[in-house]
């Protein structure tokens, strides 16, 4: 029998423009400057089959791949190279509620996502009333979309989503949304398909789910697969390779922005000349305490006069995961700078870190007040380490308070009341 | 006992139609009819509004030509004809500056669903094509009520210039929402050129008046599309024996303008079938 899915040496390249060339003034007058591209490679080399019947699970890192690969073998982005089929219907939610017009009554949206999913409206009549059941939302058939509670939305989403017979199911991280008794009804649907013998493909971050519902489980990591087998086998793998990843990360990184850094992309209209993290005392460390103060000090030479423009920071762990960040526009602050050659300065102080102890990476960026050009990027721009004090666990201070109210005449020590 | 109300434990699926058309014509009714309802939902007066702001062009258009500087003098019945034009004209321009942004307005689902993308051109123009077909259908049995028709045999070719119509705008259509994905100066652009065109196409006046002007210029003129398809509508609908077709006017040149309107059609077909792969990663 024929695998439901055949992927074979799936090849993808995004080329990211460094500015936004969408309007024609800005193509005939920057023409030559065309080649102004920065490469990512999404997917490497894919290859895998999907036999009928399995569910499929794909994990990984965010900018592994994960989306893209969906994407593709959903007809979403078309391959450079190499191919992914699907032989039979499939239904793919890479969002729920995709095509759902909140201006419109539920019933209405019934009818337009349902013809998303290629029912006719006549299918759909009879099955309005079932759908209402499913979703325990009955009451709320003529009311408009946009009244809808969030959680509400969802439901409504995920049963029209399943309405459709199909072969094949993807589905992108739908699983972190909906109240918990609807995940289970989530997933008791998952187990009906699984027992029916429906492929399923889920891309989720929530490797419990993946470990307990995947006969199979791949994990990619910068567009390759890394591993591929039993979900428990899977799950360890990643766990080792996020540990290691950030031990390698946290040994390898400068400790600030050198000039020309190779990880610095941008129109270099303004450049980062460096970047670097001040202490309370205002010397330059990489050793920094939870609650205590953390300035980072930017230095940045214009190359070309700008005006005004925005400045941002980030900080991020290892992995990946982005923890924080903001840029002056976004905080009210002008910056600008009108004759090339000028330097500015820029710092940006946290009087309390609210990070525990673990190695942070920090990227900073600059672009113009709409978005569209980058002028200059760093990421690793910087890198820090909270010491470990205080035991808290997790990666951030969440300054809370206890109260504990006991009755006096209960014995004393049972519990002390602390503060955070 | 009492019995807790609980949403059905499961829901049953649907066989989709095994025709792959039939789905996407499903789906081009879909959401053609929600944009038409979506465009007069809220407003007090709905559908109305789309047959007044054709009725106020009119008058103003009439009012300025035809009574202050009397382009339309000698012309038979030359503020019927001008209604004609100017429905016909409207739904040119809704219809295309609404297919410019069918696209580009519509990212989130062109990256994150699969479907045959023309579907979202067809059903904006399918949508516009709604309030046209009304507009028209009142217009005509008015004026004709009216005694301002004289509809005759010649007058059953009027669908077929109307369908000239529809293939000249989906063609634009195509072509435009998907240039408009990638140049967005597009949408300034074709608002200048469908002034150009709106005093270009004779619709305030009779395409005569250009004649009279000069030979060779109306001979130019007449290769505009449009000019030839309000041109001829004037000519089926409103008194095939007063007023003369394209091909009267300007003899067999009038094959031209037909030949363009489908050349546009297969042009903006090639141009948004070629860019289709690229707008997912664009928008």
């Amino acid at each position: 029998m024929k695998p439901v899915v055949e992927v074979s040496h799936l090849r993808k390249r995004f080329r990211l423009p460094l500015d936004k060339s969408s309007t024609l003034k800005y193509r005939m007058t920057h023409w030559r400057s065309s080649s102004r591209y920065r490469d990512l490679i999404a997917l490497r080399d894919i290859s895998f089959d999907i036999p009928t019947g399995q569910f499929l699970g794909i994990a990984g890192p965010n900018g592994c791949g994960k989306s893209t690969l969906l994407k593709i073998l959903c007809r979403i982005y078309k391959a450079d190279s190499g191919y992914a089929r699907v032989n039979g219907e499939f239904s793919a939610f890479l969002e729920l509620g995709v095509g759902f017009n909140p201006e419109l009554t539920a019933r209405d949206n019934i009818f337009l996502g349902g013809a998303m999913l290629g029912l006719t409206r006549a299918q759909l009549r009879d099955k309005v009333d079932e759908v209402f059941a499913f979703a325990e939302l009955e009451e709320f058939a003529e009311q408009k979309l946009k009244n809808f509670s969030s959680g509400m939305q969802v439901r409504l989403a995920f049963s029209v989503a399943i309405l459709a017979e199909t072969d094949l199911l993807v589905m992108d991280e739908v699983l972190a949304v909906g109240d918990a008794s609807f995940q289970e009804k989530c997933f008791d649907t998952f187990s009906r398909y699984k027992r029916e013998g429906k492929t399923i493909v889920l891309v989720s971050h929530d490797l419990n789910s993946l470990e307990e519902y995947c006969d199979r489980v791949l994990l990619l990591n910068q567009g390759e697969i890394i591993a591929d087998g039993p979900a428990a086998e899977v799950t360890a793998a990643y766990h080792r390779m996020v540990a290691e990843h950030a031990l390698a990360v946290e040994r390898d990184l400068p400790s600030k922005l050198e000039r020309g850094d190779p990880s610095q992309w941008g129109s270099r209209a303004v450049e980062f000349v460096s970047a670097s993290l001040i202490d309370g005392q205002g010397q330059t460390t990489r050793r920094f305490d939870t609650g205590g103060p953390i300035t980072l000090d930017m230095q940045m030479l214009v190359h070309r006069d700008v005006g005004d423009f925005v400045c941002g920071m980030a900080i991020r762990r290892a992995d990946g995961l982005l923890l924080a960040g903001t840029n002056t526009f976004l905080d009210h602050v002008t910056v600008s700078s009108h004759s090339p050659g000028a330097t500015v300065s820029i710092r940006y102080t946290v009087d309390s870190l609210p990070l525990l102890a673990g190695g942070y990476i920090v990227q900073v960026s600059a672009h113009d007040v709409t978005g569209s050009e980058i002028y200059d990027h760093a990421d690793p721009a910087a890198s820090f380490h909270v010491n470990n004090m205080g035991g808290h666990v997790g990666m951030l201070e969440m300054h809370g308070r206890w109260q504990v109210e006991q009755e006096q005449d209960v014995p004393t020590g049972a519990f002390r009341q602390t503060a955070g | 006992m009492t019995v807790v109300a609980q949403g059905s434990g499961t829901l049953g699926a649907i066989q989709r139609p095994r025709s792959v058309f039939q789905r996407n014509l499903n789906l081009v009714r879909e959401l053609s009819i929600t944009s038409f309802k979506l465009k007069y939902t809220g407003s007090a007066l709905g559908y109305v509004w789309s047959l007044v702001k054709p009725l106020m062009l009119f008058g103003i258009m009439y009012l300025v030509f035809s009574i202050l500087l009397k382009a339309g003098t000698g012309a038979y019945d030359f503020p019927v004809q001008l209604l004609v034009a100017i429905v016909a004209w409207t739904f040119f321009t809704e219809a295309t500056a609404t297919a410019m942004n069918a696209v580009a307005g519509n990212g989130d689902l062109i990256r994150k669903a699969y479907f045959p993308r023309w579907i979202l051109v067809a059903a904006s123009t399918t949508s516009a094509l709604l309030t046209f077909a009304i507009n028209t259908v009142l217009v005509v049995i008015v004026t004709f009520a009216l005694g301002h028709l004289e509809l005759s045999w010649v007058s059953l070719l009027a669908p077929l210039y109307y369908l000239e119509l529809i293939v000249l705008v989906l063609g634009l259509s195509m072509l435009l929402s998907a240039l408009f994905v990638f140049f967005r100066d597009l949408g300034h652009i074709w608002e200048i050129v469908s002034l150009v065109l709106f005093y270009g196409s004779a619709i305030v006046f009779p395409f005569e008046l250009i004649q009279t002007h000069s030979i060779k210029l109306a001979d130019l003129a007449g290769l505009n599309p449009i000019a030839q398809i309000i041109t001829d509508l004037r000519h089926v609908l409103v008194a095939p024996d007063k007023i003369p077709s394209m091909a009267a006017l300007i003899g067999p040149l009038a094959y031209i303008p037909i030949a363009i309107s489908i050349g546009v059609f297969i042009l903006g077909f090639i141009v948004f079938h070629k860019l289709t792969p690229r707008f997912a990663e664009a928008l």
